[in-house]
């Protein structure tokens, strides 16, 4: 299927979701003025790759939020969730949640995903800081 | 008012209030206001991390307005096939007491007063535990009908705030209220 490119913009992030490399990026920051107009598309994309890729496909998430509003963290965790189920089919999803090493509130987000998600392999990724 | 705005603007300093708006709240004036609040955080030399957590306030704040605001205006001159509207509110920044704070203000109707205020009282009444709960169950049930979110605005200012929430309904006439609301950082 086609890949999902969405160029950052003032106020939603990079998404590029590529289904051939099978590795799918969230980046930048996310508070949109109509959060279902912009993350309907991708989280429909998600469930039509999901449905696709074979039963053992490894896939991997990288999530590099600085700031995200409180409606996107409602639709993370719905991305998340859907992510769990195909997990627990036997695709090998793996997330790996990127902080600012400064960031303790992007850290402390990533922990309680990780909580929440007891059947989807979470990992919390600190990076270096940017100049 | 000429002659007042000096006094408008001495009882903002002495409320320490060093950032205002009224009017037309958009999805831009959040990214200025990100700006300003950046660059004024830079200048007294504030951590980063305050910067971002005053300015998720002013996010979940602002984004309120935009969303429930009864107070409406139209977009450009025109009349657009969408009618697109922006929303009326007040917002203002402010450091007080070694604390930042949020202060935001917009009309709502009075048949929504009991429930926002029944909802408020009740995180103020929380702890930090209890909040993060809470926020976890809002996040996983779906919003509340009228909801244009996820329903976690408050849940989340109360959780990043350092104090209970504070929050006041001043009855304008028959039909609106005018709702405002401080979080402290």
């Amino acid at each position: 299927m086609d890949n999902l490119i969405i160029e950052e913009t003032k106020y939603t992030p990079l998404v590029r979701f590529d289904s051939d490399s099978h590795v799918l990026e969230i980046r930048g920051e996310s508070y949109p003025e109509n959060i279902f107009e912009f993350y309907d598309p991708v989280l429909d994309w998600i469930n039509a790759y999901l449905e696709e890729i074979s039963e053992n496909q490894s896939v991997i998430v990288n999530i590099e939020l600085i700031y995200f509003n409180s409606n996107s963290s409602k639709i993370l965790m719905t991305l998340f969730s859907m992510l769990q189920d195909a997990a627990i089919q036997g695709k090998k999803i793996v997330i790996h949640w990127y902080y600012d090493e400064e960031n303790d509130i992007s850290l402390e987000h990533g922990g309680e995903f990780r909580e929440e998600l007891k059947s989807l392999p979470f990992h919390l990724i600190q990076v270096q800081e940017r100049s | 008012m000429v002659s007042n705005l000096y006094a408008f603007k001495r009882d903002l300093n002495k409320r320490g209030v060093f950032f205002c708006f009224s009017g037309p709240v958009s999805q831009d004036l959040l990214v200025e206001i990100g700006s300003t609040l950046k660059h004024k955080m830079k200048l007294q030399e504030a951590h980063n991390l305050t910067a971002i957590r005053v300015f998720s306030m002013v996010v979940e704040q602002a984004q309120n307005i935009i969303h429930y605001s009864a107070e409406k205006c139209p977009k450009d001159n025109l009349l657009t096939e969408t009618n697109e509207e922006l929303s009326i509110g007040i917002i203002a920044v402010g450091y007080e007491d070694e604390h930042y704070f949020v202060l935001c203000g917009n009309r709502i109707c009075n048949k929504d007063v009991e429930r926002l205020r029944d909802k408020l009282i009740k995180l103020q009444k929380m702890n930090r535990d209890e909040l993060k709960k809470l926020y976890r169950e809002a996040r996983k049930t779906g919003p509340g009908p009228g909801s244009k979110g996820a329903g976690l605005g408050f849940i989340d200012m109360a959780k990043k705030a350092s104090r209970p929430l504070e929050f006041n309904f001043r009855k304008i006439d028959e039909e609106y209220s005018f709702f405002s609301s401080k979080t402290v950082i």
